[in-house]
């Protein structure tokens, strides 16, 4: 922080030679005391410079990023489905720019983590003190035999929210009654646990209002459980006929796991069909989500594991208290291309112990990586964090269920708190049905969650 | 600019000061939940309420009552089992403190005459625009009227358990046509 120091020391001796200008915090804010910038303007990142910012206004802000406006994944799969329009799920940077974050349309190309610099595509270079990496994921279309990246306007991923969805929504009111549209989910830790399934559900629901009773969905899994699973059983047994496991039900949803043929390695483009080494699956509808690890620019910026499992390879380790980098204090990466969590269970598929990559916790992981580059700057100890993550899903007409995660940091590692973490009941204590309205408040209370995120980080 | 900063930071120096017993970063804390309630605790979603200037006592009781499994809830059940008593209390007196915002909302002249008629049973605790001072009684004044009509949904609801009998009773009196327009009604008042 020698950079720091210096600044501080400028800024000070200015301020000393004028007594009146300490009274003037306008005066205090043209010489920054410090430089921040963040890669990726998603809710980690939006979150991260929205936070500074307002921990302290002396501290120069610029947060990077390619699009002009910013589409939700939350929520999405309702865009989907018809049940609202993609533009409650838009917003783009004005509020960030309204709080003094100089907001760069651009697009970085370069990390230089000697230098402390960051070049871009459109020729600029800017310093840090500290720098807060936010990129999101990298889809590698290359793990699948037949698949590619050119293939996506003909098999939408709509994994990440914007004209991919609306391609997927415009294949799916187009497929006739009695088509197949099928899902397939790539190996963990992917975006948005339980995404694939609320999308099942949404895309069921859909069927039903829309004279397609006699379509299927069929989920293609990578993995041998998911998030939520007894949850989502129970809400499709209820609303669309959910038998069991396995491909050949009388049900809406089919759900194929892992380990019985539901890892799909190969597909023929041409008749949209899926394979893995015990079946073939063909799709009206297909749907494929890209295995994905951490984006791009936090990889070539060597912060990501190249070793390891698929918990360790490819995303990024971070320190508990701050967020930032194991491999460098000055770099904090947040959201979807970090990992975090309890260590000690990474690699286990059956414990959900990492904290999830979703919205709610990367913001989490934002305004701990805020509070302590505050405390830094200004020579105060890293304030104790705290991780908090709540995961709604909207799977029927008034049917909502959600997902809550707790974190501490205890002798510097992470803890996952089981008393405060959990699903929504499936049952009552006594073992009877869960009345209803349960149900029901969760599904609104998604939305009312939308909005404060989204307002919590863009505005 | 060096006092800005303390202000900003003292909670956490001050906790850090006082001991073990003290409650380190309340603010930190308290970012957790402004996810959900918005950025210092007032909320623009409709279902979520505004928790910034509610009063201390009601903030601890309901969230002591989530904890301790006396009171229902679709999700705060879950989370708040997760914090100790003293982080719950702290909490409680951090939103307190802060400035009470109402959102008032524009409703239909005819709504918000059946509201007001609709919110004689709410009166006596809440007062006339739901803008009461006591300690263990939520602010209704520009609280969202979602929000406002999701709560009464729940006391009136028999699978659901709420513990207060009072509030129970009241709701239980309205007719099934009143519980929108109360809710708005008291959504639409700024003070």
């Amino acid at each position: 922080m020698s950079q720091i120091n210096r600044r501080n020391f400028i800024k000070v001796a200015a301020a000393a030679s004028s007594a009146t200008a300490l009274s003037f915090p306008s005066i205090a804010r043209a010489a920054a005391k410090a430089k921040v910038v963040v890669i990726g303007g998603g809710y980690a990142g939006a979150t991260a410079a929205k936070y500074i910012k307002r921990l302290d206004a002396g501290i120069d802000v610029t947060l990077i990023e390619p699009n002009p406006v910013y589409t939700s994944c939350p929520l999405s799969n309702e865009a989907l489905v018809g049940h609202r329009d993609l533009k409650t799920l838009q917003v783009g940077y004005d509020g960030l720019k309204k709080r003094g974050v100089n907001v760069l349309q651009d697009l970085v190309t370069g990390v230089d983590r000697a230098r402390k610099t960051v070049t871009t595509k459109g020729g600029n270079t800017l310093s840090y003190d500290a720098l807060v990496m936010s990129p999101g994921i990298t889809f590698h279309y290359d793990t699948i035999e037949g698949y590619s990246e050119s293939l996506i306007n003909d098999i939408p991923h709509a994994w990440e929210a914007g004209p991919q969805t609306l391609l997927l929504k415009k294949q799916l009111e187009a497929m006739p009654d009695g088509g197949v549209f099928v899902i397939v989910v790539p190996k963990g830790p992917f975006r948005c646990p339980p995404g694939p399934y609320e999308r099942a559900s949404l895309v069921a629901n859909y069927f039903q209002h829309h004279g397609k009773k006699k379509s299927k969905v069929i989920i293609l899994d990578g993995n041998d459980s998911h998030s939520k699973k007894g949850l989502f059983n129970q809400a499709w047994a209820k609303m669309y006929g959910w038998e069991k496991e396995g491909l050949n039900t009388n049900g809406m949803i089919e759900w194929l796991k892992g380990a019985e043929g539901g890892f799909i390695n190969k597909l023929d483009a041409k008749t949209k069909t899926v394979s893995s080494d015990f079946v073939d699956v063909k799709a009206d509808v297909l749907n494929i989500i890209p295995p994905h690890k951490a984006g791009r620019i936090a990889v070539t910026t060597g912060l990501a594991g190249s070793t390891g499992n698929n918990f360790e390879k490819g995303w990024c380790k971070v320190q508990p208290m701050d967020m930032a980098s194991a491999v460098d204090p000055n770099v904090y990466v947040v959201g979807d291309s970090c990992v975090a969590g309890e260590m000690s269970t990474y690699g286990n598929p059956n414990a959900a112990f990492d904290m999830p990559k979703s919205a709610h916790i990367a913001m989490a992981q934002a305004k701990v990586a805020a509070a302590a580059i505050v405390a830094k700057v200004n020579g105060l100890p890293t304030p104790q964090p705290y991780y908090a993550n709540t995961c709604y899903s909207v799977v029927g007409d008034d049917y909502g269920i959600s997902v809550a995660h707790l974190y501490r940091v205890v002798n510097g590692t992470f803890k996952y708190i089981p008393e405060g973490s959990g699903v929504s009941p499936v049952t009552m204590p006594d073992g009877s049905p869960v009345p209803p309205i349960y149900r029901k408040l969760e599904a609104e209370y998604a939305d009312g969650w939308l909005r404060n995120v989204m307002a919590d980080a863009f505005l | 600019m060096k006092r800005a900063v303390l202000s900003v930071l003292s909670v956490a120096g001050l906790c850090a000061a006082t001991g073990a017993l003290a409650v380190d970063n309340i603010r930190g804390l308290a970012m957790t939940c402004d996810n959900c309630h918005g950025t210092g605790g007032t909320s623009v979603g409709l279902s979520m309420p505004s928790i910034a200037g509610l009063p201390e006592a009601y903030l601890k009781n309901i969230m002591m009552e989530w904890k301790t499994g006396k009171r229902a809830s679709a999700n705060m059940t879950r989370l708040i089992k997760g914090y100790s008593e003293d982080e719950i209390a702290a909490l409680a007196g951090y939103y307190a403190k802060l400035p009470w915002k109402p959102q008032p909302q524009s409703v239909a002249a005819d709504v918000l005459l059946k509201g007001k008629d609709a919110s004689e049973a709410c009166e006596n605790c809440h007062g006339k625009t739901g803008a009461s001072e006591e300690d263990d009684t939520p602010h209704l004044n520009g609280q969202w009227a979602k929000y406002l009509e999701l709560e009464l949904m729940k006391y009136r609801d028999p699978g659901f358990a709420m513990p207060h009998r009072k509030m129970t009773n009241a709701a239980k009196k309205l007719g099934a046509d009143q519980v929108q327009p109360a809710a708005q009604y008291y959504g639409a008042q700024s003070k």
